[in-house]
């Protein structure tokens, strides 16, 4: 039962449009001239084409971080869906004091950027860490994720798992809540295993939400800043960048605007195929009579 | 739904939930209990779980680090702020979309969700110089501007789901008896929104509250929220005061631990409230 908009549905639209073109759409422009041009901080533009997009593509730096961008946020979104998937299919059958085992699951999505990465940095200190000094004892080798990109980005791909797992734990959960139960009673009657039940009722019905929680897991894994910046500033030597430090780092720290402008319309594009798949599936469904 | 497990499945999950359980509270719990700790004991290996509590470390914070409680009460009044605005915006918006369709309002709604997959990263770049030129560098009101905005288009959806389980009799009836549409929406249906609300509001309050990419690059004093105090601390840290770091940490993740955990049941109803009608 839909209306034709009217004058006043604008009217009830308009403060959600004018925020977003403020904040997100007018500036998002902004970025891609910006990229077009020469700049200190965004001030005194002088026009250059496509230049710094060369600069760019050139400088081993970005295709590195780029590199390290694709690794970790692989890393980190698939095998986080695969545990929040095992968590919330653990759920739905049944666990003790499930209120309380659920706040507790829960509770990393309340923690700070800045929080979870001090923890860990703390646990997982070469010489005072808790957790590395009981691998070093467990013979696995002094795990200095400070000298080495590779552990250092490990670290980080750990970090960003057990902030996001709650909500990708939530929307699966949410998903499967709503799988009507009256199927697997009908499966059971016909002398189903609970396998069979998993593989051809379960994982079939999930499959919407569980390509909702992918995409937005890679859009979300794919502007990681704050767990490297605050972890390893990108070293050592820089082997350890992420597209949104590499961005950082040029635009605030060196005040070229002009090369950040351009790793950032590249992530913009990056992030709008990325969710193209989903935006299009929501026009579809919202198209209306 | 009645499972009957053999003991070695029983195992086997009862292994799995106390891994999942560890790894989830660990952490947290490992920062709450040290912040009572000694200097001396809180890197004691293997580390001690049975010590003598002390609050000395919450001491020190109040009388030495006074730019952490100004931070903290930065931070209520950016998350309250963003969570009002956010609040306002999605409930008018979610109505729209819920009442009302035609092809420019489903395009719309795609932009909706299309500008929000920007990487925040990208507009501070085009903000920077702007923001300045505007005097609202290190103002709350940017922050706020800045929190709710990354999250009107996923709470206008939430709330759209909401109204959408409202029949439209009601909007009718309400018509009926003589009811603008602004009293309408104002009067009755935000009572039947309120769960939808709710989830919104914890998404905002626990973005704003520990944010830390924006206020880093947007603040520089007045506005400062805890998470960049906390960052500032934690850089500059020079190996006598972990213990205070760890209870000015404490200070900040209790209220909103206890937020979402006391909260859950909106989570779920809001992510539930689309998904549940296919």
């Amino acid at each position: 039962m839909y209306s034709r908009p009217r004058l006043t549905t604008w009217l009830y639209l308009s403060p959600l449009h004018l925020l977003l073109l403020a904040v997100l759409t007018l500036p998002s422009f902004y970025v891609l001239w910006l990229s077009l041009n020469q700049s200190t901080y965004g001030t005194g533009l002088t026009w250059v084409g496509l230049d710094n997009y060369r600069t760019v593509f050139a400088d081993g730096y970005f295709w590195r971080a780029a590199l390290n961008t694709f690794f970790v946020v692989n890393g980190v979104v698939y095998v986080e869906l695969v545990v929040a998937l095992a968590l919330a299919v653990l759920f739905v059958s049944g666990v003790p004091l499930r209120g309380l085992m659920f706040a507790c699951i829960l509770m990393p999505y309340a923690i700070s950027e800045v929080v979870a990465v001090l923890v860990w940095k703390m646990m997982m200190d070469p010489s005072i860490g808790t957790i590395s000094r009981t691998l070093e004892l467990m013979g696995f080798g002094l795990l200095n994720w400070s000298a080495s990109p590779t552990i250092g980005l490990t670290l980080v791909g750990v970090i960003n798992v057990w902030m996001n797992l709650p909500f990708t734990f939530l929307m699966i959960y949410s998903g499967l809540l709503a799988i009507d139960t009256s199927l697997y009673e009908a499966a059971h009657i016909d002398g189903a295993t609970r396998w069979q039940r998993f593989t051809r009722i379960t994982l079939p019905l999930l499959v919407p939400t569980l390509l909702i929680a992918l995409i937005f897991r890679l859009i979300f894994a794919f502007r990681m800043f704050s767990e490297v910046w605050l972890l390893t500033k990108g070293g050592p030597a820089r082997m350890s960048e992420v597209l949104a430090v590499y961005l950082y780092e040029h635009g605030f720290r060196y005040g070229d605007f002009g090369i950040a402008a351009a790793t950032g319309w590249m992530m913009v594009v990056g992030s709008l195929l990325l969710a193209s798949v989903f935006l299009l599936a929501m026009q579809r469904s919202m198209r209306g009579a | 739904m009645h499972n009957s497990f053999s003991p070695l499945e029983r195992f086997v999950r009862g292994l799995f939930l106390a891994f999942m359980l560890v790894w989830s509270v660990g952490p947290i719990f490992f920062i709450v209990l040290s912040s009572f700790k000694r200097q001396v004991d809180i890197f004691v290996y293997p580390p001690k779980l049975i010590f003598v509590p002390t609050i000395d470390n919450y001491l020190k914070l109040a009388t030495q680090w006074n730019g952490f409680f100004h931070a903290m009460g930065n931070s209520l009044i950016v998350a309250i702020g963003a969570t009002v605005l956010a609040g306002i915006v999605s409930f008018l918006g979610g109505y729209a979309y819920s009442r009302y369709r035609s092809r420019l309002t489903s395009w719309t709604a795609v932009y909706m969700i299309a500008v929000r997959v920007l990487p925040p990263i990208v507009v501070t770049l085009p903000l920077f110089p702007v923001v300045d030129r505007l005097g609202l560098s290190d103002t709350h009101i940017l922050l706020i501007l800045l929190y709710a905005t990354f999250w009107v288009s996923l709470n206008t959806m939430i709330m759209k789901n909401f109204f959408d389980q409202i029949p439209y009799e009601l909007d009718e009836a309400a018509y009926v008896d003589g009811a603008t549409e602004w009293q309408l929406v104002t009067r009755i249906l935000i009572r039947l929104t309120l769960q939808g609300m709710a989830a919104g509001s914890i998404f905002v309050f626990v973005y704003a509250w520990n944010e830390y990419l924006f206020a880093m690059i947007f603040t520089t004093n007045n506005a400062k929220t805890a998470p960049l105090i906390l960052s500032e601390l934690m850089g500059a840290i020079d190996g006598t005061v972990w213990g205070v770091l760890f209870a000015g940490v404490t200070l900040q993740l209790v209220p909103v631990v206890l937020l979402v955990t006391l909260a859950r049941r909106y989570l779920i109803a809001g992510l539930t409230a689309g998904s549940v009608k296919g």
